[in-house]
């Protein structure tokens, strides 16, 4: 527990993560307020055939805060300063306070766990009443088994973010392939029409939870599982490859 | 001992292509970017097989990973001015170069030395995949369009990469510096163009495009290549001056 704590403190004195707050608080809210008043005249007139992902697609895109969070909480601990003032990295102080490299792992992982939902939480009022202002009364109802879903697939893409975070060790590759995976066209959406395969990527099946386009392919229940499933899998090899590795290398 | 003007910005030149040709990350950067290039090159290649084999441009289809293939570009701009702080290089950049806009400009020239045939190769290597897969179904391809439309590439890749390492220069942190760039040619760019089409003119990755888009795409080109580049060049020459003049300012 007090692990934790300390792992929270580490992660809002990091001046990065008020960046991905604000981001993550704001920018789905924006992208559903332009969405919402593109989409305006059609929703009256009856006549749009996305009303289901009003609202959501700010969700869906507006993942940025949460994979810096992601991806800051380990780049932030493998930092080498500057010779000058010792070039010490956080990781070997953080390491010799808490002994247990699996302890720490679960720390981390957890205080990145509470912030992805509590901001996800936050992101979601801010687009639900974003949509409502615009839209007024058209605004679709938001079903509380979608929202969740909208939490899961937020906390997953952190939690994934993280875990490549922890085997790449530096920020710069997994902050670009996360951040150009979730522009409006991602790579994986096209790797779709080339195969079938690519509907079990994490993010693809992670959509499904809360996006009912009339191209998905799974259940929501069934891409969560399947998001979960990745998260899993790279926890677990993370978390090897963490535990057998030399903190200096 | 006193040494002529223009012999000491060529010193100056040659000591920054060195520190660019001998940092791995670049080398790293640039591998992989012409691998995962060629690899969307080959699965978009594939697709427009299967979709309509005959109706596809071999060009289009050959720049269709331009998109992502800029991400490689953002990441070398900003390798390049952010790797002068992590450790404390830039004091001995500094002590020896005690003239920090020209050695900051000379960067950004020994920069574009290195991108230009580097962005041509990568560009020209997706052609040319989509040439050699598509030779037979697709229309046949001209060769001034197609050098046009090669060094339109290479341009718009040379001045988003300055414009990088100029932003790079800026925020000197390479987190942020690829935090700010990413989220906007990813995520702020194509929804700005979606819902604001009458800006497109003014930005400088959707201007810039256009010194390599094709006429014949569905979309109307307001901007000629020239009128583009224009575009593009000023925003370039607005961040390198921005950084220059915060760079003279601040304590390095």
């Amino acid at each position: 527990m007090r692990a934790f704590n300390a792992e929270l403190s580490k992660l809002f004195s990091l001046p990065g993560i008020w960046l991905a707050f604000l981001i993550g608080a704001f920018a789905p809210a924006i992208i559903a307020t332009l969405d919402s008043m593109a989409e305006k005249e059609d929703i009256i007139a009856g006549a749009s055939t996305r009303l289901s992902e009003v609202g959501y697609i700010g969700l869906g895109l507006g993942v940025q805060g949460i994979i810096i969070l992601g991806v800051l909480a380990v780049s932030s601990e493998y930092l080498t300063e500057s010779s000058e003032s010792g070039g010490g990295n956080q990781i070997t102080t953080s390491l010799t306070v808490i002994s247990s490299r699996f302890h720490f792992l679960l720390a981390k992982a957890g205080a990145v766990t509470v912030i992805s939902v509590f901001l996800s939480i936050v992101a979601i009022i801010t687009t639900v009443s974003a949509t409502n202002l615009i839209l007024g009364e058209y605004a679709p109802a938001f079903e509380a088994s979608k929202l969740i879903g909208a939490v899961c697939y937020w906390t997953f893409t952190a939690l994934l973010a993280f875990g490549i975070t922890i085997l790449t060790k530096s920020g710069i590759i997994p902050l670009a392939v996360l951040m150009i995976n979730s522009s409006v066209v991602t790579v994986s959406y096209l790797l779709t029409k080339v195969t079938k395969l690519a509907f079990y990527l994490p993010d693809m099946a992670g959509l499904d939870m809360f996006m009912f386009t009339s191209d998905r392919f799974h259940t929501p229940f069934t891409g969560g599982l399947i998001m979960f499933a990745w998260v899993a899998v790279l926890f677990i090899v993370a978390a090897i490859v963490f535990h057998r590795r030399d903190v200096a290398s | 001992m006193s040494v002529s003007s223009s012999r000491k910005i060529t010193q100056i030149l040659d000591a920054e292509l060195d520190k660019l040709v001998t940092l791995p990350v670049i080398w790293l950067t640039l591998i992989s970017t012409f691998i995962i290039n060629l690899a969307l090159t080959i699965a978009f290649t594939s697709a427009a097989l299967q979709w309509g084999a005959g109706t596809q441009s071999i060009l289009k289809t050959g720049l269709a990973s331009m998109g992502y293939l800029q991400a490689g570009f953002i990441i070398l701009g900003i390798l390049a001015t952010c790797s002068e702080y992590t450790g404390g290089q830039i004091r001995t950049t500094l002590t020896t170069i005690p003239w920090r806009g020209v050695q900051l400009f000379t960067k950004h020239m020994a920069l574009a030395i290195m991108t230009i045939p580097v962005a041509f190769i990568i560009a020209a290597s997706g052609v040319l995949y989509a040439f050699m897969m598509m030779r037979d179904t697709a229309v046949a391809i001209e060769i001034d369009k197609l050098i046009k439309t090669l060094v339109g590439v290479t341009g718009y890749l040379t001045l988003t990469t300055i414009l990088s390492a100029a932003i790079g220069a800026f925020l000197r942190r390479t987190t942020s510096a690829l935090m700010v760039l990413l989220s906007y040619y990813f995520v702020v760019s194509p929804l700005v163009r979606d819902f604001l089409p009458s800006s497109k003119n003014y930005f400088p990755d959707t201007a810039g495009s256009s010194m390599y888009m094709l006429p014949s795409s569905d979309e109307i080109n307001v901007l000629t290549p020239m009128q583009g580049t224009g575009v593009l060049l000023l925003w370039t020459l607005l961040f390198i001056i921005v950084a220059i003049a915060f760079y003279r300012k601040r304590d390095a």
